[in-house]
Order: structure tokens, then sequence, then C-alpha cells
């Protein structure tokens, strides 16, 4: 079943006066526990094209479909794991996970054992009651990822969540993020510059050209899971990938010299 | 733990050693230029008479007389001037062309000497309380209205989109994120605007009072008694520093901890 569905999306910025074509229709389906990663060069869109999914911002032209109904604005059903730094400094750990089943009007008692569910799956119940300026970098996005996950998402959205780890880190998070995924059957869009992270999650990766952006090649990843960084039968898709972004990095390098 | 509360209780004794000596070598350097005699003792008295003239307006009930009169005057119109420029501030915020316009007519209203508002708070209002409140008002309230606005809106935006995200909107966004995210910055506004208010009281009260801290001040003046005038003024030096030390202070460092803003090395 098509979970969410992307029709030709279109989004222009202004830059000094001058109308810059950001997304030059993005058409995209993603079935229901689909994992897709987008990846492509810094700067392409595919982070305005997660925030368009996500209801914080708006297309020129175009819409997204979410189980086969137009949607505009943000919301619960489509929580995103940001880059960094989205945690509230204001609420101890579990009250960040509470938040969103706060704001939904969901009864304490019901919110603390959804809370405790996921700060458990994501071994982080020791730190319930921790601030977050307590947490290192790698337990904040553990954080983040447990809060997406407690409003129950009939999507999760990724905007370059491991960016900021370490490598350690984020090999093991990696890990971490194929099993919630395998355990909890959720449909995720995870945006990525890195082609290992696309290669290691994604059953699909969607390559996305340089402005104006489009996507440019679908590849499809049928291998075994969990899978490692270190697997060498991945190497193939991961060159397959950097072949077709190569003369899109060129290309982009060549539009900021001029 | 116990470590690190040892180190604290270390670090406040230390502030504490700090403080004496300090107090101590200024009466010390004013003791000397008492004796040097370069001025008449009735221009510059000693610090033993200064003391002496403390524990009389103490006992004989005009201080603390005076300490109430101008706290109840300026705590009134404090609260009247937190809630006025909050709300002002919020409308700031939310119609945005006259939130820029109002922001630019406040912050030259900021530097405006309180002092000034005086005649004016005369002859439109009259030679009383309301007066005297109305000067301390119109001094702290275009302080509290800037902090609220330029707290807002400098809290991040990915708090918003977090918040946003996960279904927050209108009041509960409002109470549950831009409250809470604007909060230290509102704190600091709030304490440069209760030193405002501070200012504006005395200055309202030599002005314009027949009872309170600034008055007595100037009765010390009328009178000739420099004892007075040196007592006072180190009462309303001792309130401005108690207030902002243990109320205000204690409640930026509360939030700056939590928050983890202190933990630069």
């Amino acid at each position: 079943m098509t979970k969410l569905q992307a029709k030709n999306i279109v989004k222009h910025f202004d830059h000094n006066g001058n109308s810059i074509v950001a997304l030059d229709g993005i058409n995209l389906s993603v079935e229901e526990g689909d994992f897709v990663c987008i990846v492509g060069p810094s700067g392409c869109g595919k982070s305005t094209f997660l925030n368009i999914v996500a209801g914080l911002e708006t297309p020129d032209s175009g819409e997204i479909l979410l189980n086969g109904k137009p949607i505009s604005t943000p919301g619960p059903d489509r929580t995103m794991v940001f880059q960094e730094g989205a945690l509230f400094p204001w609420l101890k750990v579990i009250d960040n996970v509470e938040f969103g089943l706060k704001m939904a009007g969901i009864p304490q008692d019901e919110r603390r054992e959804i809370s405790e569910r996921y700060l458990d799956m994501m071994q982080l119940t020791k730190f319930a009651d921790s601030y977050t300026y307590q947490l290192s970098t790698g337990m904040k996005q553990r954080v983040a990822i447990a809060r997406a996950l407690a409003m129950d998402p009939e999507i999760l959205l990724m905007d370059e969540p491991f960016a900021a780890l370490d490598s350690q880190t984020r090999d093991l998070l990696l890990v971490e993020l194929q099993l919630i995924w395998e355990r909890t059957k959720k449909t995720i869009i995870f945006v990525t510059h890195n082609i290992s992270e696309s290669v290691i999650l994604g059953n699909k990766v969607e390559i996305f050209k340089n402005r104006p952006s489009k996507i440019k090649k679908e590849i499809i990843i049928d291998y075994r899971r969990p899978r490692l960084a270190e697997d060498e039968n991945l190497q193939k898709y991961y060159h397959q990938i950097l072949d077709e972004l190569k003369s899109e990095v060129i290309a982009q390098t060549k539009d900021e010299i001029q | 733990m116990t470590e690190n509360m040892s180190k604290k209780s270390r670090r406040n004794l230390d502030d504490a050693a700090n403080t004496a000596l300090l107090i101590a070598a200024f009466i010390g350097v004013w003791q000397i230029i008492f004796m040097l005699g370069i001025w008449p003792k009735i221009s510059l008295p000693s610090p033993a008479m200064v003391a002496e003239t403390f524990v009389k307006i103490l006992w004989n009930g005009s201080l603390p007389e005076s300490i109430g009169v101008t706290l109840i005057r300026l705590f009134g119109a404090f609260a009247i001037s937190l809630t006025l420029g909050t709300l002002i501030g919020f409308t700031m915020v939310k119609f945005k062309g006259f939130g820029k316009t109002l922001n630019s007519f406040s912050a030259g209203l900021l530097s405006f000497p309180s002092i000034a508002w005086v005649p004016f708070s005369i002859l439109l209002i009259g030679f009383n309380e309301l007066g005297i409140m109305f000067v301390v008002i119109m001094s702290s309230i275009f302080s509290i209205m800037i902090s609220t606005y330029s707290s807002i809106r400098n809290i991040p935006p990915i708090y918003l989109d977090a918040a946003k995200n996960m279904g927050a909107k209108g009041i509960s966004l409002f109470r549950h994120v831009t409250i809470p995210a604007a909060t230290p910055s509102l704190i600091i506004g709030l304490r440069q605007a209760w030193s405002f208010a501070w200012h504006a009281i005395i200055g309202a009260e030599i002005l314009m009072s027949i009872v309170g801290l600034g008055h007595i001040l100037s009765v010390g003046r009328e009178f000739l008694d420099m004892s007075q005038v040196i007592a006072s003024m180190i009462t309303i030096f001792a309130i401005g520093l108690l207030v902002d030390r243990l109320l205000l202070h204690k409640m930026e460092d509360k939030i700056r901890r939590k928050w983890g803003l202190d933990n630069h090395r």
C-alpha cells in the first residue's frame, strides 16, 4: 500500500532578488514499511523536500498525499528527527519524549508508560531525569528518536540525524536504527549526504540531482539486515551511487565558483 | 556530588570573605580621609558617626517606615509595568509591523532619563502616590516590552519547528514552548527593568514625596545632616543589591544551570 506520495513538488527560493528553483518537480512514492534514503550533494534541496513532507514548508505547486489524503500543515502523523539541537533544554529527557503525547492530550499515566517503553528501547532509562545538556550528542539523538517514535507516527522523517556524531557512535546507531525499523515496521524517509549511511539503511535510495533538484535515479538495495558499515558486499551499491553523485558534485562546485 | 557541594560551599565562603574584605577596605579608606580633615565634619562624617545615625533612624522608626513605603510603591508599580509591558510585548510579536515600529520607538525611550518624567507626571497626575508610580512605570515598561519582544523573536526556530511537528499549536505552543524557550533571556530583561525601576523610584521620591527612602535622603540634605544622607544611600545600595542577588540573580542562575548554560570551561 502506498503510504506517502509526492506529486510534482516545485519550490522556489528568493536569492538576492533572483528566484532560484530549489525543487523542480519531485515525484516519489513511499510504500508502507519502506525505508527510503534520500541522498544528494549538500544544498540540493533534500532537506527542503523533507520539510515540505513534514508540513513545515509549503510547496509552490504539487501536493503530498499521506494515505491518499493531501496534507499541508505539520502534524504528529509525520514526526521528524532533526539534525541536532531540537530537544527542549527546559525539559527533562522523559518530558521531552512525552511532549508530543502531552500535546495530543494523552493522560499522564499513559504518557509515562509509553515514554518509558521508548526510553527503554533506546537504552536511556537511566537518563530519564537528566536534562539534555548532560547528554552526549549521540544520546541526544537517541532521545530525539525516542521522542519521534513515541508519537507512533504514520511515517518517520529523519533529516541527517547522524551528521554531527563521531563515527563509532554513528555506526552503532546505524545498526540500532535498522533493528528498531524491523521491530516497529515504521515507514521511514531518511535524508543524508553520506552515501554509506544511505546504503546501510535504505531499501530504496533516491539520488537527488543538483539544483534544480529532481530525483535522478532510484536504487533498490535488497540485502540482508542488519547491515554493517564494514560489509564488503555493500561496496558495489556504494560505488553505483557515488558514480551518479560525482557529476552532481562537480556541477555544483562549478555553479558555486561562478 | 558531595565533593561538588563542598566545592560550592567553599566558593560561597570565599565570596563572603572577599566581600567582607572589600567593605573593610572601603571603611578604612573612608576613616583615613576623615582623619586627614580635608572636609569639615559636617560635610564628611566618620563611619562611626554614620553608624550612629543609622541606629538612630532605625530605632525611631523613620528608616523602616521609609523602606516599607518605598518598597510598596515600587512593587506595585513594577507589577503593573511587568504585566502591561509583557502584554504589549506579546502584541508586538503577534503583529509584526506594529512590533517593529514600537521596538525602535521604545529603544529611544529606554535611554530617556527617568527623572525627566517627573515634571510631566506632577502636572498630569499630581503630587501623589500615583504620580510617583507613574514615573516608575514609565521608566521600566519599555525595557520589559523590548525584552519580551526580542526574547521571543530570538527563540531558535528549530524549537518551534520541532514543537509544531509534534502537534503543538496556538495557546499550548505558546505556553509549553515559546515561554520556556524565551525565559533565560526574559529574566535578563527583568533584571534590567528592575534596576531602571529602582533608579526611578528614588529619583521620584526625592522630588515628589513626603515619605520614603528618597525622601529621607533629601531631608538629610535640607537639615545639613550628611550622616543621614550617607546612611540612606547605604540602605538604598543594600536593598538594590539584595533584591538583585537574592531574587533575580538566583532565578537566572537556576535556569542557566538547568539549561546547562554555565558549563563553559
